[in-house]
């Protein structure tokens, strides 16, 4: 798992960071910290990646007057734009986009259904229902004429 | 299951067992010829994959390094998968959707129609699209191609029905659920489908065609295929003659292995067919195998793509149902008064939230991320998928510092987009917004090509040995019982999905060397 040198109030300030760049206001914390977990165990593989990340957290709480995950989230946000390119925080984007967004609460927040083999599918669980619009053609026409 | 000796000399080795391989191995097991098929990824089947986007992905895409360079978008966003292309026995078939549009006439004389369009490598064809007619038959009715030959269509699903009112609205005509090679009734001994969604993730119903479920399970039923998986191919072999005699692989167990072979197909895709070409260079063959033109890696081509997405007010969950059964191919046509020579299709698409995040502006973050996310039930998706021009510098070559697990140089893929693809892209996005405009988009959003799902052109046909790699069936100019059986061999790209013509081709081919082989043996 993670590395001893990531303090419990570090990993507290990741969450937010991982709040920061996938902002949702409907979002319960918990994908945030699943997310971050990721990021952790990922850097405990990879001493260069945890460094950065050490080095990087503490640079993050140095931009304003308060710790970063004291911030309000539009300050926060801003923080987080000016480091945007620096490699610790581009490795915690690319693990947390995919990790967020695989994340089942999440999709069940999102609306998405996930996996559907096991309960057959969507044949009689509504892969047409949209209603909004009237039923289009759905015959092919053979050539279309060269102009 | 068969096995053939290593030293058995009459066999036919086949490189890959994707579209183009699984197809020549079938036609030849079903011909009688004794074929081993060597696969470098592992045998997996529907119980094995995973509904969830990112371990279907681990699991199965070919993730061995490959290196980029040139000036196209994914050399920056993807710089080590320049391409999405699947490791495992039944090869890209097992995560292709299943469009099945046939090239035109004109397309087949891209050359000829578009003149010499300045910086591209345009050549006809050495086929005109009347001999490849009896072999679209074929191929239709082996993948069960829905709309054609009695097969029924796929019906419309949420995506589907977005896209196609917004098509109406526009004033565009030829828009259906498209020729598509999965079941919308039981056929050839597989069932209707689910409408499960999971097209990209490999169907773990058997409904969509693919040579994992279709063309193998045929093969292996004759008695005359070996099939070997995790055999991954490193140099083919030939005498003083000039002819091939076999290939050099190493086994699951890392132990180099030879298997003789009468005459050796190669297809193992556009990137890895003309890698093995060149590692497998020899004094004769200086510059790589079959490769006096200079013109192996050469030409690469991977369609002009882009995605669109509208966010509507009210749901579509464009997730449900088949993924591609929806194209609009108006713009397909012959017209050269857009800015742009060729044309493109317009397919549905659609992607789950952990694809969707990643690669709807890739490496990018923040609030214009996560809003585009919260409006993921309302949006519809679209790709457009149109002809790209070749350009000689567009290539696959060896990688002079980077090797992979096996110590074989990997293939660098280089890539500059064409002014052409560009102005056809930036049509094929406006078009595609005004699609969704019309019914209603609050917002459309705009991505930019995926890692190459097409990749062709490699190891192109012509007439003239020194303008190509291979004649009008896939035999390679310089090696007589050496051929192509994938999408390297396309001499253009037309604007179709590739795969049908792919198994046209190899259909043929086949066809081919069974006639040929049989005067020999
Ligand atoms: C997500 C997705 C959706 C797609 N949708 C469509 C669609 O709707 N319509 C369409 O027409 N096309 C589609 N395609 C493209 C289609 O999958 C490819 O055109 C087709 O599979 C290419 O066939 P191929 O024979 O060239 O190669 P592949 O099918 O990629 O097969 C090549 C095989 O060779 C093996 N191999 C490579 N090198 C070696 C070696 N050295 N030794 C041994 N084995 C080797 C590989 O592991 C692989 O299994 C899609 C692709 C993707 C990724």
């Amino acid at each position: 798992m993670g590395s001893s040198l990531l303090s419990a109030q570090d990993r507290q300030t990741l969450v937010n960071v991982v709040y920061a760049a996938f902002p949702h206001s409907t979002f319960p914390r918990g994908p945030y910290e699943r997310a971050a977990d990721a990021v952790i165990a990922e850097a405990g593989n990879d001493p260069r990646f945890l460094a950065q990340l050490l080095q990087g957290l503490v640079d993050l709480d140095a931009q304003r007057d308060a710790p970063f995950a004291e911030l309000d989230a539009e300050t926060a946000g801003a923080v987080l734009r000016g480091a945007d390119g620096a490699p610790f925080l581009t490795s915690i984007v690319n693990s947390a986009v995919v990790t967020l967004y695989s994340d089942p609460e999440v999709w069940d927040l999102l609306g998405y259904e996930g996996p559907s083999y096991d309960r057959g599918g969507y044949v009689d669980r509504g892969f047409d229902d949209l209603d909004w619009l009237p039923d289009p053609k759905i015959e092919f026409e053979e050539e279309v004429p060269a102009s | 299951m068969t096995r053939f000796e290593y030293d058995d000399s009459d066999v036919v080795v086949v490189v890959g067992s994707g579209a183009g391989g699984g197809t020549v191995a079938n036609e030849l097991c079903q011909r009688g010829f004794r074929t081993v098929v060597l696969e470098a990824g592992p045998h997996l089947t529907g119980p094995d994959y995973h509904q969830d986007e990112w371990p279907a992905f681990a699991q199965m895409a070919w993730g061995d390094t490959r290196t980029t360079s040139g000036s196209w978008q994914v050399a920056t966003d993807f710089p080590n998968l320049p391409a999405w292309l699947v490791k495992a026995v039944g090869g890209t078939t097992t995560h292709w959707a299943g469009a099945c549009p046939r090239f035109k006439a004109h397309e087949f004389t891209a050359r000829s129609t578009y003149g010499d369009v300045d910086g591209a490598s345009l050549l006809d064809w050495p086929i005109a699209l009347s001999e490849l007619e009896p072999y679209y038959d074929k191929a239709e009715i082996k993948m069960g191609v829905t709309h054609r030959h009695g097969r029924p269509p796929l019906p419309a699903n949420n995506n589907y029905k977005v896209f196609a009112n917004g098509a109406e609205k526009l004033g565009y005509r030829y828009y259906s659920t498209g020729p598509y090679a999965t079941n919308a009734e039981p056929y050839d001994g597989r069932p209707a489908t689910l409408q499960d969604g999971f097209n990209f993730q490999g169907d773990k119903h058997g409904s969509k065609w693919s040579t994992l479920v279709a063309e193998l399970p045929k093969a292996e039923k004759t008695g005359n295929l070996d099939l070997r998986p995790e055999s991954h191919v490193a140099q083919i072999e030939h005498d003083a003659a000039g002819r091939a005699t076999g290939v050099l692989y190493i086994d699951r167990n890392g132990t180099l292995r030879r298997q003789r072979a009468a005459v050796v197909v190669v297809a193992g895709n556009s990137i890895e067919t003309p890698r093995l070409l060149l590692l497998s260079g020899s004094a004769q063959h200086p510059d790589g195998l079959a490769n006096s033109s200079g013109q192996v890696g050469r030409n690469y081509m991977r369609h002009t793509t882009g995605t669109v997405w509208g966010q509507f007010d009210k749901p579509v969950r464009m997730w449900r149902g088949e993924t591609m059964a929806g194209v609009i191919a108006d713009e397909s046509r012959l017209d050269t008064d857009r800015g742009f020579v060729g044309g493109y299709y317009m397919e549905t698409i659609s992607l789950g939230p952990a694809f969707l995040a990643k690669f709807i502006a890739p490496g990018r973050w923040g609030s214009h991320i996560s809003d585009l996310l919260d409006g993921y039930r309302n949006t519809a998706g679209m790709w457009i998928v149109g002809e790209d021009m070749p350009r000689a510098d567009n290539r696959i070559t060896l990688s002079g510092d980077v090797t992979d697990q096996h110590g074989l140089p990997v293939a660098n893929v280089h890539f500059d987009d064409h002014p052409n693809d560009v102005a056809m892209r930036t049509h094929g996005q406006r078009q595609g917004a005004s699609v969704y405009k019309a019914v209603g988009a609050h917002k459309t959003i705009e991505t930019p090509p995926y890692p190459s799902t097409h990749n062709l052109g490699t190891c192109r046909m012509s007439q003239r040995p020194r303008d190509g790699v291979v004649d009008r069936f896939g035999r390679a100019h310089d090696v007589p019982n050496l051929f192509v059986a994938d999408g390297s061999v396309f001499t253009t790209g037309a604007a179709a999905n590739p795969t049908l013509t792919i198994v046209a081709l190899a259909t043929r081919q086949a066809e081919y060397i069974a006639t040929e082989l049989a005067k020999t043996l």
